[in-house]
């Protein structure tokens, strides 16, 4: 699992520009699905037909990021967000776009605090338009942060950890589950962090009976955390409501079995500031059983993000059973 | 039975916020079925009952919904003390809040609870002049933190606590009069159409998770896909400081909405129903997508002919919010007449422009 | 001229009656068949049996306006109007301004008290909306109510022309330079199926085109655009989003869509092929239609094409005729790429 989150975490995927670790992941399930594809807005799909209802496991697979929005007579590059950056996360921060150039986002002379992206300008080292169209055009996407550094308690930080660490668990529950022989799909689903715009088109396309979100929850057992009640090593959440979805009592209840049978201790996620798909998942059609399981993070929604291997494990155990439950 | 008030009064007592909406539910279920050949609630808990219209071949089809859900409150951390902070589903003014007794809807049964705030001796002077957000209140249980943590979950829900008072004039007040009005309505329509002929298949729907975003209407309007939509909700009463566009009266009769998210020719049916059957009614304007399920059924599926009508309320979204019983028995005449008189002939016109 | 006939028609947002009967008119006998559907959206078809992609093209009717909300009654504000706006309106652009009103296009003005008689603080501040009225002569109330109701809708009443060098001023060519666009781009053969979505209610959250291409389900959508153009004196490149004259603008992201890469290159790609010139829109904000395309059923592939219009929103705006034109020849360019397989599904 951790060779896994470390692998798709070294993917460079800003909202809308998914496509590369869209390969790598439909790669890892390709031997197993009967149908893998990517849909019109990005989202990776894949399907293996079996017994029980259609169950629908969704992990989003981009992160926040910036995208080259102009350049100018000098080679300097202005960028605007692309999900829920902001101007001081960004400023002074290494970025490397999915081209491979990278580049120093700066703040313009005489400012005093970056508040707003047109503030900034990134400086590739170009020494004119022309040397700088040659290595970024207008559109390119880039990512803020560095690699995965493994702390080696059980915890890894980094950058896109939330949510490559959900996308590691969805991509072992399919293959698990498929190989159970359950009727299941997978889909790691594109341009979350805009707004969850992506998730609803594979779920109209789907129409499973269950779907099951995997993403990343802030943690507030940090200095003056209060944005919720959970804690980092502390298990896998049930998302109770966040600014997307408010959970029907009967999917808590089948999440609550499932953890019961497993002997795990359940936290409860209520977090108003947060999107997830799930919500854009549950309204789609008629209305579709959707949960989220959240395992919790330190800094969740910025471009790095602190992980507990043991929550990881726990979540996708959870994942399984509550599949394993549904139905039944 | 004379009419539904007595189930207002109980709908007004019982608790159903955003997701959890089983209790109202259980409780107006068996009125739908007094009415309707088939009830049925969704995967989202929406409530959907049919009565037939009378007539062969292709029949109007047309859908009348209330949101079941209230405004309430959720627990979000449980602090040192025992001590609950929360976060709201759907808008409360906090002003509201402090002083309020509230229900916590826990696993082992519903506990009641007094909302507190820090007291002004120990509130800075800059602060006295200003509200309190809502998460520097606190929910008080009045018992031991260890008591509170083996009864209490983060994630359970609050709702606001309030005796229903009968006030002058056949005037109710108390909490969640938005939207339980409507389901009253809902009822009373239902009841005046059994004395009427119709050939509109009727679909009386309670939705769910309304006040978090019209929710329920969504999935809901996508089902059905019925030939008009019509939202029942309550508006703005008539009080001092307020625009007067932005404000009916009580005891005028239904308001009536019109704006570009609503189908015109429906408004002008039921402005003509009204006019014709002596209804008094109120016309409220809006100029963006309203903040009704009627929004959400413009734009479901291949879109929907939409309609807003619903009786003026003071003090929205408080504990003490106030209506009147005659606008209710006003907008149930309305609608009854609108559905009796509804034919295929409209809903052909309803696509020409 | 369309596209006079069109900036001059009367449709703010839901009450589109006036400019689809314009389209219709022009259409006539031009498309396989036009319907209507429930929202008012006016959809043109041509080959729907025709095998290959489903294209649906889109541009809005509606336009930003006001709605009358009170006729002022007794003392000094009697017979003058209250009005609200429909869609986005920036209040500091209603001053001094004239405008329409309702089915009989009652002319009325926007004032205020004269700059002599406000004190310096409040001549530093725009006047919100809600202390402008409109007036239309009334002497009273009755006066006005004999005219006027609450519900009427309102344009500003600005007249087409050409002026400066290929430039054409006029109100609402957010959208109608899309709408006359989309006339053009429905009398082109093609040998698949075509449909020209005319569509309502833009302005308060792209809802008419929700609609429609639900309705339609296309393989391939391009929304018509006008979009912002600032640049003028005092802004950096940018802040500029597109420049006057440098042709139609592409979309890489805005407020509601990050653009489909690979159709957005197809399209670029066309443009230099045939020599049309084309600009990428370099800003966030703002939004068309296609938002709301894009995530409709499955999800849906397609861009838009936007025409720079200086002075989005204000009651003068201005066009290059140029990149009319060539937003045209572009869209055509498409039209016929596509017929010839250049862009795969």
């Amino acid at each position: 699992m951790k060779e896994w989150i470390v692998r798709l975490a070294a993917e460079i995927a800003p909202s809308g520009s998914e496509g590369r670790i869209t390969s790598v992941l439909l790669d890892a399930v390709q031997d197993i699905a009967d149908e893998t594809h990517m849909d019109a807005l990005g989202n990776a799909i894949a399907t293996k037909r079996g017994e029980g209802p259609h169950v629908m496991i969704a992990a989003h697979m981009d992160e926040p990021g910036v995208m080259v929005i102009d350049i100018d007579d000098d080679g300097f590059l202005r960028v605007i967000p692309t999900g829920g950056l902001t101007a001081s996360e960004a400023a002074f921060r290494q970025v490397a776009f999915t081209n491979g150039t990278v580049g120093l986002v700066c703040l313009e002379d005489g400012e005093k605090r970056p508040e707003q992206f047109e503030q900034l300008f990134v400086d590739i080292g170009a020494k004119h338009r022309q040397e700088a169209e040659s290595r970024a055009f207008i559109g390119l996407g880039g990512v803020l942060g560095t690699g995965v550094a493994d702390i080696g308690n059980g915890r890894l930080l980094g950058r896109a950890l939330d949510n490559r660490v959900g996308c590691a668990i969805a991509l072992h529950a399919f293959r698990e589950l498929a190989q159970l022989g359950r009727y299941v799909s997978v889909v790691f689903t594109a341009q979350n962090a805009p707004g969850a715009r992506a998730a609803q088109a594979a779920a109209f396309a789907l129409e499973p009976d269950l779907a099951i979100v995997v993403d990343g929850v802030p943690a507030s057992d940090v200095p003056g955390g209060k944005r919720t009640a959970l804690k980092l090593g502390a298990g896998p959440a049930f998302k109770v409501m966040d600014a997307g979805t408010v959970a029907p009592l009967s999917v808590k209840q089948l999440i609550e079995d499932a953890a019961d049978a497993l002997g795990l201790t359940l936290q409860y996620e209520v977090w108003p500031g947060g999107r997830s798909d799930t919500g854009a998942i549950q309204l789609t059609r008629e209305g579709i059983l959707a949960a989220g399981i959240s395992y919790p993070v330190h800094t969740a929604g910025a471009a790095e993000a602190l992980v507990d291997l043991a929550d990881v494990e726990a979540t996708l155990r959870l994942l399984v059973a509550a599949v394993q439950t549904f139905g039944q | 039975m004379e009419n539904h008030q007595p189930l207002l009064e109980q709908l007004m007592t019982t608790h159903a916020g955003p997701g959890f909406e089983g209790a109202v539910r259980d409780v107006i279920v068996p009125h739908l079925r007094s009415y309707a050949q088939a009830v049925q609630v969704d995967v989202m808990g929406n409530v959907v009952a049919q009565v037939a219209g009378c007539g062969e071949g292709r029949r109007p089809r047309v859908l009348l919904a209330a949101h079941m859900d209230e405004i309430a409150l959720v627990v979000a951390r449980i602090e040192a003390g025992g001590f609950l902070r929360v976060v709201q589903t759907g808008g409360f003014d906090p002003r509201t809040l402090v002083g309020q007794e509230v229900v916590v809807h826990a696993r082992g049964g519903d506990l009641l609870a007094v909302v507190g705030s820090k007291p002004p001796h120990l509130t800075a002077p800059e602060e006295r002049g200003k509200a309190a957000p809502l998460s520097d209140l606190y929910l008080d249980l009045a018992m031991p933190e260890s008591a509170v943590r083996e009864r209490v979950r983060i994630g359970d829900r609050v709702t606001l606590s309030r005796d229903v008072y009968l006030l002058r004039n056949r005037r109710l007040a108390g909490k969640s009069l938005d939207n339980r009005a409507s389901i009253a309505i809902l009822l009373e329509t239902l009841h005046r159409l059994q004395q009427l002929i119709h050939q509109a298949d009727v679909y009386a729907v309670a939705t769910v998770q309304e006040e978090v975003g019209l929710r329920g209407a969504q999935t809901v309007g996508f089902a059905v896909q019925p030939d008009v939509a019509i939202a029942i909700d309550v508006t703005f009463g008539a009080f001092p400081g307020q625009a007067a566009d932005e404000s009916f009266a009580l005891d005028a009769g239904p308001a009536i909405s019109f704006g570009p998210n609503l189908h015109r020719k429906v408004f002008q049916r039921l402005v003509d129903v009204a006019e014709r059957h002596r209804i008094p009614y109120q016309i409220e304007l809006s100029q963006t997508p309203v903040g009704a399920d009627a929004n959400a059924f413009q734009v479901a599926g291949p879109g929907l002919a939409a309609a807003l009508v619903g009786i003026p309320i003071r003090y929205m979204h408080t504990s003490v919010e106030t209506g009147s019983y005659a606008d209710i028995e006003q907008c149930a005449r309305l609608l009854a007449h609108y559905i009796a008189e509804l034919d295929m002939a409209q809903v052909e016109d309803l696509s020409c422009y | 001229m369309l596209l006079k006939t069109l900036s001059e028609a009367f449709g703010p947002t839901g009450f589109e009656d006036d400019v689809r009967n314009v389209i219709r008119g022009e259409l006539d006998g031009r498309v396989d068949e036009m319907n209507t559907d429930v929202l008012g959206n006016l959809i043109a078809v041509k080959g729907a049996k025709k095998p290959g992609p489903k294209v649906m093209l889109d541009a809005h009717m509606d336009e930003v306006g006001l709605m009358i909300v009170q006729i002022c009654d007794g003392g000094a504000e009697s017979g003058l109007l209250k009005f609200r706006a429909l869609g986005g309106i920036d209040p500091r652009v209603l001053v001094s301004k004239p405008v329409l009103i309702g089915p009989d296009r009652i002319p009325g003005v926007i004032g205020a008290k004269p700059v002599h008689l406000q004190a310096p603080e409040e001549r530093q501040k725009p006047i919100p909306m809600d202390k402008l009225y409109i007036d239309i002569g009334a002497k009273d109330a009755a006066d006005a109510k004999a005219v006027v109701k609450p519900g009427d809708a309102a344009v500003f009443a600005t007249r087409y022309a050409e002026f400066g060098d290929r430039a054409a001023k006029g109100k609402s060519f957010d959208d109608r330079v899309g709408c006359a666009l989309l006339v053009e781009a429905m009398q082109t053969e093609v040998p698949y199926p075509l449909y020209g979505a005319f569509t309502v209610q833009e302005e308060i959250g792209l809802r008419g085109a929700r609609a429609a291409a639900y309705q339609i389900q296309p393989d391939i959508a391009i929304a018509l655009e006008g979009t912002v153009c600032f640049d003028v004196v005092g802004a950096p490149s940018h802040g500029q989003s597109t420049v006057f004259g440098k042709g139609p603008a592409l979309t890489v992201q805005d407020a509601q869509t990050i653009a489909d890469r690979r159709f957005a290159e197809f399209m670029w790609e066309t443009a230099k092929r045939h020599g049309i010139p084309v600009q990428w829109r370099r800003v966030k904000g703002g939004s068309n239609d296609f938002g709301a395309i894009h995530r409709v059923g499955k999800g849906i592939v397609g861009g838009s094409i936007s025409v720079p219009v200086r002075y989005i929103h204000a009651p003068t705006q201005v066009v290059s005729l140029d990149d009319v034109e060539n937003a045209g020849r572009l869209l055509r360019a498409v039209l016929q790429e596509i017929a010839e397989g250049s862009f795969t599904l």
